[in-house]
């Protein structure tokens, strides 16, 4: 195929704006998948992604396409919506000439598509404004159209109306891609360039890349090297998805396909790094790779304490697909054995929770989330914390810092004052409020992320009626006056439940957790006091009341099977319990300083 | 060896609001057919073994004509008897002194009286048609004929107070009569109760009533869970020493040999001579759950000897019975392990302990 016939692009969306309705219908239309192929939205592999509505891990799909007497090839390489992936979407966008930036016709822009719409620019692509769901009822083509002139400075005419659903301005939107997205630059000639944006696992051949060749060309039995890790490999399969795989001998300049190298360890495949050949490397990788820093940690621990091995192992087997999933064993007196878990953010984390519960049939306790903090130690050292149980002793601290974000708000205006109070609640400094038209406006705080891995998303959702979108970046670290309060249970440190709080607010966040840990917490067969302390002062407490239930029912005559199922279902109870120390503490309880009502 | 049976009538002429047992609205043209079918069944099952407890319970065997009560005692005659605990259930409504002739002409020589509480007011929430004078009266008639009665009382019904509770106890004990069972109130799925959404008491008021009941009744043993006696009761010690026992009729519930066993619910089916609706093979790591579920119900527990002489296990190997002991919830000592009686009232969060356990690993 001649580089000049192909085109390479993504698709950025807001989640629900139909990003993967629409990718679905490009791929009927080119005539990649037949009417029996088709599910709903294709390209969500992970029945967790179909569940949720979200693309997690991209896709990369070959589509070939007849216009003007030219064969063409078009590339759509997907991205993940959520905030969580901000670099996986870059390294994607990076991989293309040219984006769809698609906008619900109902909804119009929201923070999530302005973000990668930033992101796209910074990458040089060439954006194709796509009003989406123009068969809606309530679709407002002329205000959509509005906030993008007036927000994102589109002209009014390059703007495509598209419904996805009903499959209405679908070949225009593929003829604008051919005319309007530049073919791709790179030279075949030169030394071999490419871009790893995507790996995934096989248990057959290993690690697979996904990869966009810059300039050269890699043929099998090539020897290949990863510019960041050095690792070398002998590339044993090419090819590329359409969506089904298909074998090729080599991929050249241009084109996007995939890469199996026998590849085992996921370390030494890094999305972002440049692959070249080993004898005749290029002068310098491509731009814009960075390791990934997962930003929030929390501990996971198996119910049944004999499944350590099995978790450890559901953990490597995530990883092989999942770089940016860290963890290291850690010890917990109250949990036993488990694992520190770092996460890209908060949905990240929910996923793998969600993901080792479902497909490793793992029960798992869950502690509350926590972020990296820099602690500057008095002989000056600095040391990282990402756990409260790792924060020294106070007499050795000088300083805590904790990481801040910037939000980007889009909420209608009426909301302006609730979001502010929220954010004021939530320890943010206010920076500055943009109109994106006459009812909506974006609303800059810098917070810090402890205070979004809390419970900020819940509560943004009950100001606002579900009415805002919410997206950040982070600014950096700064100084906050923070200590680490410890729960008691019938007077002994829970490790678990500790956490680092601001010591404003320190007083309700320990009673509503002492609160609502009596409410989690089931009867036991004594009185336990819980406790919220700080170093030695206790600041808030509650009791949970000795166990009175029993059954004395009449055992009718002699029917033991009744007896039994009222025992086994207890039983059942019980094993979504944790022994800590002599109390039974439910699953749910490790989670609830997240979870709560503060007065 | 089997020495017990326990034959259900399920009939009756008022439904309780809690009752969830196997009954029937009492129908004349129901109880000769059932009372055939029931011959049908004991003749075809029984083979003749001595019996040392015979327990006839419902529904309410007394709502039988004085008639049907004299077939079916006839049809019980089959049983092979020697020193028997002979026992009957009776409403305190439809007993009459010719049926209590009859009975005590028959053999039986234990009725167990469904008194359940004296306070009117409880006695038509629970839809119960007696008094408290009727009470009496019937009493007073009984003990001519009988010295060994029982009486059913419930607590924890809604509302009730402990005030109410202790008027009760005192009613019963002026009554002075051997044998007391007393049951907490459960609201079970599928009784009247039940279907109004009905919400039991609370667990600390649950509580003192235990406390009270257990006060109350210091002249009398408490030798099981629920029950008091100046005399026990042998036909309830057959269930709870996990002894084998016949079940005839309609819902009842047997053991015979490894196979635990209920009969159908279902009147038509019964009358066609279809008994069982469920049938267990039990493993022997279940039949020795069952032994403690049950056997730990009494209040003096489980013989050490016994259990080594039934499953070849010396108790104290068990693992898990010496975890409790550690935490101080059971109690051994040289003959017995039993619960310790402060935590008595959560006894089912410990005998949830001895569920899915692989006791025969500990087979010497």
């Amino acid at each position: 195929m001649k580089q000049q016939n192909i085109r390479n692009f993504s698709i950025i969306a807001h989640i629900d704006h139909g990003k993967s309705t629409l990718a679905d219908r490009i791929l009927e239309a080119t005539g990649a998948i037949s009417e029996r192929e088709k599910k709903d939205q294709l390209l969500d592999s992970m029945d967790l992604e179909r569940e949720r509505g979200i693309t997690i891990k991209l896709n990369a799909v070959r589509l070939n396409y007849h216009y003007n007497n030219e064969d063409y090839l078009l590339h759509l390489i997907d991205t993940p919506g959520h905030v969580d992936f901000t670099y996986e979407v870059s390294r994607s966008l990076a991989a293309c000439e040219g984006a769809l930036l698609v906008v619900d016709a109902a909804q119009g822009i929201e923070a999530q598509t302005l973000a990668n719409l930033y992101q796209a620019l910074d990458n040089n692509l060439t954006i194709i404004p796509v009003i989406n769901k123009i068969d809606l009822p309530n679709a407002d083509i002329p205000k959509v159209t509005k906030e993008l002139v007036d927000t994102v400075g589109f002209d009014e005419k390059d703007i495509l109306l598209v419904s996805a659903k009903t499959g209405v301005g679908i070949k225009e939107l593929l003829e604008a891609i051919i005319e309007r997205i530049p073919a791709p630059k790179g030279n075949i000639n030169d030394k071999l360039q490419s871009l790893i944006f995507d790996s995934y696992f096989d248990s057959y051949r290993g690690i697979v890349t996904l990869l966009r060749v810059v300039n050269g060309k890699v043929k099998i039995g090539d020897k290949i090297k990863m510019m960041a890790t050095n690792a070398t490999y002998e590339v044993t399969e090419l090819g590329y998805h359409n969506p089904h795989e298909i074998k090729v001998n080599e991929l050249s300049a241009g084109e996007v396909g995939y890469l199996c190298a026998s590849i085992k360890s996921i370390e030494d495949v890094k999305v972002g790094d440049t692959i070249t050949l080993e004898d005749n490397p290029c002068i310098k990788p491509l731009e814009g790779y960075k390791p990934m820093k997962p930003m929030v940690f929390c501990g996971l621990y198996p119910i049944e304490s004999s499944k350590f091995p099995d978790l450890r192992e559901a953990l490597e087997k995530l990883k092989l697909n999942d770089a940016s999933l860290e963890f290291e064993p850690e010890t917990s007196q109250a949990l036993g054995f488990g694992f520190r878990c770092g996460f890209l953010g908060l949905l990240h984390m929910e996923i793998i929770e969600e993901r080792i519960e479902r497909e490793f049939n793992i029960d798992l306790i869950a502690t509350s989330p926590s972020v990296v903090y820099e602690v500057l130690l008095t002989d000056k050292s600095m040391i990282l914390v990402d756990s409260p149980s790792k924060l020294p002793d106070r007499q050795r601290i000088e300083e805590i810092r904790e990481p801040y974000i910037k939000t980007n708000i889009f909420v209608p205006s009426e909301y302006i004052g609730p979001i502010m109070e929220l954010c004021q609640n939530k320890r943010g400094n206010y920076i500055s409020m943009e109109y994106i038209d006459a009812s909506r406006v974006n609303i800059h705080y810098e917070i810090p992320l402890s205070e979004i891995v809390y419970d900020f998303f819940d509560k943004l959702k009950s100001y606002t009626k579900g009415y805002a979108s919410f997206d950040y970046e982070l600014v950096g670290y700064k100084p906050s006056n923070l200590v680490k309060m410890d729960i008691l249970l019938n007077g002994e440190i829970v490790d678990a439940l500790s956490i680092i709080v601001h010591k404003d607010f320190a007083y309700p966040r320990g009673k509503a957790i002492v609160e609502n840990l009596r409410k989690l917490i089931p009867r036991q067969q004594f009185e336990v006091p819980i406790q919220a302390v700080i170093g030695t002062k206790a600041i808030a407490r509650a009791d949970i009341k000795a166990m009175r239930k029993n059954v004395l029912a009449k055992c009718y005559g002699g029917d033991v099977s009744r007896k039994r199922k009222l025992l086994e279902k207890q039983k059942e109870g019980k094993k979504r319990m944790k022994m800590v120390g002599s109390v039974e503490v439910p699953q749910e309880a490790f989670l609830s300083v997240l979870s709560m009502e503060e007065e | 060896m089997i020495t017990a049976a326990y034959i259900h009538i399920p009939f009756c002429e008022d439904i309780c609001t809690y009752c969830d047992f196997c009954k029937y609205y009492y129908n004349k043209k129901f109880i000769l057919p059932y009372l055939e079918a029931l011959d049908k069944e004991i003749k075809k099952r029984y083979h003749e073994e001595v019996l040392k407890s015979i327990y006839v319970g419902g529904g309410t065997p007394s709502s039988l004509s004085l008639d049907e009560l004299r077939i079916l005692l006839k049809i019980l005659s089959i049983f092979k008897i020697n020193d028997t605990e002979y026992t009957f259930e009776c409403n305190i409504e439809n007993i009459t002194e010719e049926k209590v002739k009859l009975l005590k002409e028959y053999g039986v020589n234990r009725l167990s009286i469904g008194v359940q509480t004296f306070n009117e007011k409880f006695l038509s929430y629970l839809n119960r048609k007696h008094t408290k004078d009727l009470v009496y009266n019937k009493i007073a008639m009984i003990k001519k004929y009988f010295d060994n009665i029982n009486i059913d009382l419930i607590y924890a019904i809604p509302n009730e107070t402990l005030e109410d509770l202790k008027e009760d106890l005192d009613n019963f004990l002026k009554l002075d009569i051997d044998h007391i069972s007393t049951y907490s109130l459960i609201i079970e799925e599928h009784t009247i109760l039940g279907n109004k959404k009905t919400m039991p008491v609370d667990e600390e008021l649950d509580y003192q009533m235990y406390q009270l009941i257990i006060n109350k009744l210091k002249d009398y043993e408490h030798y099981e869970l629920s029950n008091f006696g100046k005399k026990r009761s042998r036909h309830n010690l057959v269930y709870w020493n996990n002894e084998e026992y016949y079940g005839f009729g309609l819902g009842a519930s047997g053991y015979e040999g490894n196979t635990r066993y209920t009969n159908t619910r279902s009147l038509t089916e019964y009358l066609n001579g279809h008994y069982r609706i469920y049938e267990e093979q039990l493993y022997l790591n279940t039949t020795i759950e069952n032994y403690f579920i049950l056997g730990l119900r009494k209040i003096k527990g489980i013989n050490k000897r016994d259990f080594k002489k039934r499953y070849n296990i010396d108790i104290d190997k068990i693992d898990i019975i010496n975890n409790l002991i550690k935490q101080d919830k059971l109690k051994l000592d040289n003959d017995n392990l039993y619960i310790n009686p402060k935590y008595l009232y959560v006894s089912n969060d410990i005998l949830v302990e001895f569920m899915g356990v692989d006791y025969e690993r500990y087979i010497c």
